[in-house]
């Protein structure tokens, strides 16, 4: 029987809401010294965003798992191969080329924030600033792309994914809906974040606004 | 004996050996001046400082520079320490055109709120090579 099964917990689309949120705010604030302080900061959450993601990718529920959706190359250009042919294989949770994209975006999330921690410390000097742009670039170009997938996808499975990831609900064999949203978790997420970004913004976690000065004395800020 | 007066002079001022690349930005800066502007007569160190204290809105140069740009600064928001910005006192400043453009870039837009014309820009480093620690 098919029908409205539920197959993206609350965690994991919060997750999603929220990255978009931060890499959004991360890139539109990146070239302005007034709003280096929302830059580090929507960085730092999109850091621990990603973090949550790993673990949850691990323990979460059925689709959540990477174990689950996480497939190989034969499956992804399978998947591809079946899009430029106008009928893609069907999946109940990520689909190969989806779940490419989720495990890059990660990648490149972490990447961009490594480098980033290490250009607002001044550690590697222009090669690192730069490696920075490069690989943020890199994420908003695979963004443009993930949606541009998402968007043909939703054409010809005839299903909104959009709508899928907001809502949570795919159409599906009705055994394959996941039983629990987890809710509860969603919760600890949003609040942990929350107690995180306000404890920034207070001012109680200087050694992440400046983690050398702490100890070394005569940090510097590298300009032109 | 002149010569070897300023030669003696030159090499006992710690900047010189790093202006080279300064004074290319100033002269690519110098023709984009004068394709702006026909009557551009050169830069000058008198409006490169004026325009360094200025406050172009809340924010002038000086705010995270300070008044000294010899001497180390602190940002506007973050509170972190910045580096001398004068060559005199910090040999590594100006000496990667890339760099110079792209911190001009994003500052300008921070303080001024808009680019900053050739001229600003050449008027600016000609009064930082004058700055002594």
């Amino acid at each position: 029987m098919v029908g409205r099964i539920l197959v993206w917990d609350i965690p994991t689309r919060v997750f999603h809401g929220l990255l978009v949120a931060c890499f959004g705010l991360a890139w539109l604030s990146a070239e302005s010294e007034r709003l280096r302080d929302i830059h580090v900061l929507s960085s730092y959450l999109l850091l621990a965003l990603i973090g949550f993601r790993l673990v949850w990718g691990l323990i979460g529920s059925r689709y959540a798992r990477f174990a689950e959706f996480v497939r190989g190359p034969s499956a992804v250009s399978a998947y591809l191969r079946g899009l430029m042919q106008g009928h893609p294989p069907t999946y109940t949770g990520h689909n190969p080329a989806g779940a490419l994209a989720i495990v890059a975006l990660l990648g490149l999330g972490v990447a961009s924030g490594i480098t980033g921690w290490l250009a607002f410390n001044e550690m590697g000097g222009e090669v690192v600033a730069e490696l920075h742009e490069t690989v943020a670039n890199a994420m908003l170009a695979l963004v443009f792309l993930h949606i541009l997938a998402v968007v043909i996808s939703s054409r010809l499975h005839g299903e909104n994914l959009v709508k899928a990831m907001l809502t949570g609900y795919k159409s599906g064999a009705s055994g394959m809906g996941i039983r629990r949203a987890h809710g509860g978790v969603a919760l600890v997420l949003v609040t942990g974040l929350a107690a995180f970004g306000w404890a920034m913004i207070q001012g109680k976690l200087p050694a992440l606004w400046d983690p050398l000065s702490a100890s070394v004395v005569g940090k510097s800020h590298e300009e032109g | 004996m002149k010569f070897l007066l300023m030669l003696l002079w030159a090499l006992s001022t710690p900047i010189l050996a790093n202006t080279g690349v300064a004074v290319q930005i100033q002269a690519r800066l110098a023709a984009e001046a004068r394709a702006a502007d026909a009557t551009f007569q050169g830069f000058s160190v008198q409006r490169g400082e004026a325009f360094y204290r200025d406050r172009h809105g809340d924010w002038s140069c000086a705010t995270c520079h300070t008044d000294h740009p010899a001497k180390g600064g602190r940002h506007a928001v973050t509170q972190k320490a910045i580096l001398p910005l004068a060559p005199s006192a910090n040999p590594e400043r100006f000496t990667d055109p890339k760099k110079v453009e792209k911190w001009f870039k994003r500052n300008c837009n921070d303080v001024l709120n808009r680019p900053c014309t050739a001229r600003e820009k050449g008027d600016f480093i000609a009064y930082i090579l004058t700055v002594r620690p």
